[in-house]
């Protein structure tokens, strides 16, 4: 079948306006604002139901063309964009929350929800409920975050985002739609068990194995009340251990570290953020005490910041993309490292050696996991999207941080094509071997965002 | 910060992240932006258009209809400006748009249907976007009894003059009665339409002769009741280097002067529930919410709701941005949704202050039966019994 032909089909499917070749549309597909190069892009089509989503990959399964499923587009290492060409498929038109579940805590939405649409939609009706979100901007999906591991709000009380997800609706290359998790022996999407477990195989897998239609989320208690605990660390080392401690206590909702050596008063420190929610002030403020006792235990201190700066932690999400015009250059991307706790003060110091070795301003972070089961570290490259040259040293610098991630045993998170070979390459060739066969098996004509995981 | 029609904004188009906050509203309850929710390809996000004019700018995709066609499927209602959290740059957005327009323009590309905007103009029998033949005003003009010379001069624009007279003539009356020194001039269109849809070539033109008949009459004070001349003569025509001495108004500015005064008392009321729609050249353009509210407030017997969408946040009616002739269907879409949202409110009633909302809004109204009266502030005033107390303003 010729380009014009699966058009045509492809028009007949979804509705002339919604599959498109249109170069522009092709041209703002075949990139993401993080650091890769462009690549081209054939087709790009919106479905509206699952059954659409069913009928588009009959026919790509049957034309063996390329299949690309995209949230909000926005993982920044280009995992949306083709490698081998094909049809992607934008899931944002399929945006119905189709059931909360306030007894049980869970939402039941389409996989093109926003996170923006979520949280608006249970702040005004359910506000005693708060879904798992990341930093990223709203118009990220849920799917799309808890199907890369995303992390975000609430990960240090409850884990990672993918790790709350109770169930999938999956279109697989052969064009059925499976259910899976405890959608598929009752009604309600409220567990991912006691089944056996096929969910985990389709996060991270970054669509190479199915789509994802439907998604049911884990939702949790919103206090009534928030606030934010800012502690500062001249030592990394005592990082570990006072962080640790923090999660024994059960304070912190969520606790993120901050390091940058801009402005400068900033430079040779660790800013510890931990939010604390409560029902009244008194459960704040004592909340309040024991951090600030804690810090003062593990070398650290408190500090009082401006009111302003604490708006800017406690607005949700929060502006996490202003990265993006540190340099006025409107680009940037990171590795984020999924490290143990014992790990932090080497990452500290890759981040800051790579940064400057590129001659980029040292810009560090992580999000703990789990009550210090692990840490989402995060080493930012800012760039000038305007300068190829530019481009390419944040590339390059990513590549190594990669790799010394590799090194000293994290593991990057949604990593670009380059960084999952990188782990590829180190990965216990059983589970190469599994992996594999899981996808020749599920993907025999291998349609599904082919370029990833690829196992040579 | 001012955008030259120029260079300047090729500096700054890349820096767009692409994020997304421009399609919402601030609280993500919904997609704000009408060019989104309607296409839903990125590419009709004002993401998707910074990026696409950053690709013609490098030359890494080349001009053709298609790619014109998405820069122009955008009403200009300024969300985006509003909701993009880069404020370094997010109040120069619709003006690189617009700049990204004028380049399709000249590179021929110009969408056909737009094409009539300046078509029209530029015809010295018109001198309007609507093709009607020129009304010099020397008719109204002996009509109301206007002087020739007088201190304020009423620019009644092309919407009002050629499509909602009523509204034009509701304002002539409130003007005599409230005792307003004004009289009319030979007016030409502001050149809104051309600006916002890159044509611009007449613009300045249009305006050199507008300004040189206003400073004939030997006016101070320019009023008008449109929200898109109000908009266009007070921040468009400096950008396009007019140098003028006059004042400019909207109408709902004065009335809420001599409410405050204490010149203008209404002596009957209006006893109808009423919801405010923000025109986006008065709002977001202008950063104009409160006085239009606290002139409904002050009429007796009005019950004044908000729509949920309102002030920054409010759903554009459509027809802006070239949308109106462009894209006439999609255009009555957006101002459905408008009136769908003012149906929630419980309002009978919908009001602006602005001619080409209200024509939209009333197309729509007519064309999915939704039953609301859709009228101006001016028109509503002009239904009370008012009495002015300081003869002289």
């Amino acid at each position: 079948m010729n380009e014009k032909s699966i058009l045509k089909e492809l028009e007949d499917i979804v509705g002339k306006d919604f599959a498109s070749n249109n170069p522009g549309d092709l041209y703002i597909y075949s990139q993401d604002p993080g650091a890769s190069l462009p690549r081209p892009v054939d087709f790009v089509v919106m479905p509206y139901t699952p059954k659409e989503v069913q009928d588009i990959m009959k026919l790509a399964n049957q034309e063996k063309v390329p299949i690309i499923p995209m949230g909000g587009g926005l993982t920044l290492s280009g995992l949306v964009i083709p490698v081998k060409g094909g049809i992607v498929m934008d899931m944002k038109r399929m945006n119905k929350i189709i059931e909360v579940n306030e007894l049980s805590r869970f939402a039941l939405v389409e996989a093109g929800v926003t996170s923006g649409q979520l949280l608006a939609y249970l702040n005004e009706n359910h506000p005693r409920l708060q879904p798992p979100i990341p930093d990223a901007p709203p118009s990220v999906t849920i799917a799309g975050n808890a199907l890369i591991h995303g992390s975000g709000y609430l990960s240090q009380k409850y884990g990672d985002h993918g790790a709350m997800i109770n169930g999938l609706e999956v279109v697989l290359p052969d064009g059925e739609l499976y259910k899976l998790g405890s959608c598929a022996v009752s009604d309600y999407w409220f567990t991912r068990g006691p089944i056996p477990d096929f969910i985990g195989l389709f996060i991270s897998s970054f669509g190479t194995l199915g789509i994802i239609t439907k998604l049911s989320i884990k939702l949790f208690p919103k206090p009534k009340m928030r606030d934010i605990i800012f502690g500062l660390c001249k030592d990394p080392y005592v990082l570990p251990e006072l962080i640790s401690n923090i999660t024994f206590t059960d304070v912190a909702e969520d606790i993120l570290l901050g390091i940058q050596d801009k402005p400068d008063w900033m430079k040779g420190y660790t800013f510890i953020i931990v939010y604390i929610t409560g029902e009244s002030e008194e459960e704040l403020n004592n909340k309040t005490k024991i951090l600030k006792k804690m810090y003062r235990k593990g070398k650290s201190r408190y500090m009082k910041v401006p009111k302003r700066i604490e708006d800017i932690f406690l607005e949700k999400p929060q502006f996490a993309a202003k990265a993006a015009d540190f340099r006025k250059g409107g680009g940037f991307e990171y590795v984020g490292a999924y490290i143990p706790l014992q790990l932090i003060p080497e990452i500290i110091q890759i981040g800051t050696d790579i940064s400057l070795k590129h001659g980029i301003v040292p810009t560090l972070g992580a999000r703990l996991i789990g009550q210090g089961h692990a840490a989402m570290f995060f080493i930012s490259y800012s760039f000038n999207r305007a300068d190829p040259e530019d481009i390419k040293n944040a590339r390059d610098a990513l590549h190594d941080t990669n790799k010394a991630v590799l090194e000293i045993g994290g593991i990057p998170w949604k990593a670009e094509i380059v960084g999952q070979q990188l782990m590829l390459e180190k990965m216990d060739p059983n589970y190469k071997k599994l992996l594999k066969n899981i996808k020749n098996l599920l993907d025999p004509n291998g349609i599904m965002n082919p370029g990833n995981w690829e196992v040579k | 910060m001012t955008l030259k029609t120029e260079q300047d904004w090729k500096d700054i188009v890349h820096r767009c992240f692409r994020c997304g906050y421009c399609k919402f509203t601030y609280d993500y309850s919904d997609f704000n932006c009408p060019s989104y929710k309607k296409f839903r390809f990125e590419t009709y996000s004002t993401g998707g258009r910074m990026w696409l004019i950053y690709g013609l700018i490098t030359g890494e995709i080349s001009w053709s209809q298609d790619v014109a066609n998405v820069l122009y499927a955008c009403p200009t209602c300024g969300n985006c400006s509003e909701n993009c959290r880069f404020d370094k740059f997010n109040d120069l957005l619709v003006d690189i748009i617009e700049a990204a327009r004028a380049e399709a323009v000249e590179k021929g590309f110009c969408p056909e249907r737009q094409k009539a905007l300046i078509e029209r103009t530029d015809n010295p029998e018109m001198y309007n976007p609507y093709g009607e033949q020129n009304s010099d005003n020397e008719d109204l003009k002996k009509e109301y009894d206007l002087p020739d010379k007088a201190e304020w001069v009423y620019y009644i624009g092309c919407t009002s003059n050629y499509r909602q007279k009523n509204l034009r003539d509701a304002t002539l009356r409130f003007l005599k009665k409230a005792n307003i020194d004004f009289t009319l001039i030979d007016e030409h269109c502001c050149g809104s339409p051309l600006m916002r849809t890159g044509q611009i070539n007449s613009v300045k033109d249009l305006i050199s002769y507008n300004i040189a008949q206003i400073n004939d009459v030997g006016a101070s004070k320019v009023i008008t009741s449109c929200a898109g001349c109000y908009r266009t003569l007070k921040k468009d025509w400096p950008k396009y280097g007019a140098d003028y001495d006059f004042q400019i108004y909207h109408t709902v500015e004065l009335v809420k002067e001599l409410l405050g005064d204490g010149k203008l008392n209404f002596q009957s009321e209006y006893n109808k529930t009423v919801t405010y729609h923000d025109p986006c050249h008065l709002g977001r353009h202008m950063g104009v919410y409160e006085i239009p509210r606290e002139v409904y407030k002050q009429i007796p017997g009005i019950k004044l709701v908000e729509m949920k969408r309102n002030r920054e946040n409010a759903w554009c009616c459509g027809a802006g941005g070239g949308v109106k002739i462009g894209y006439p269907d999609w255009s009555v879409e957006i101002s459905k949704e408008r009136l769908e949202e003012a149906n929630t409110t419980g309002a009978s009633v919908i009001s602006s202050v602005c001619p080409f909302c209200r024509t939209n809004l009333s197309d729509a109204n007519d064309k999915f039966d939704m039953n609301f009266e859709v009228i101006d502030l001016i028109e509503i005033i002009d239904k009370l019994d008012f009495e002015i107390t300081d003869p002289k303003h």
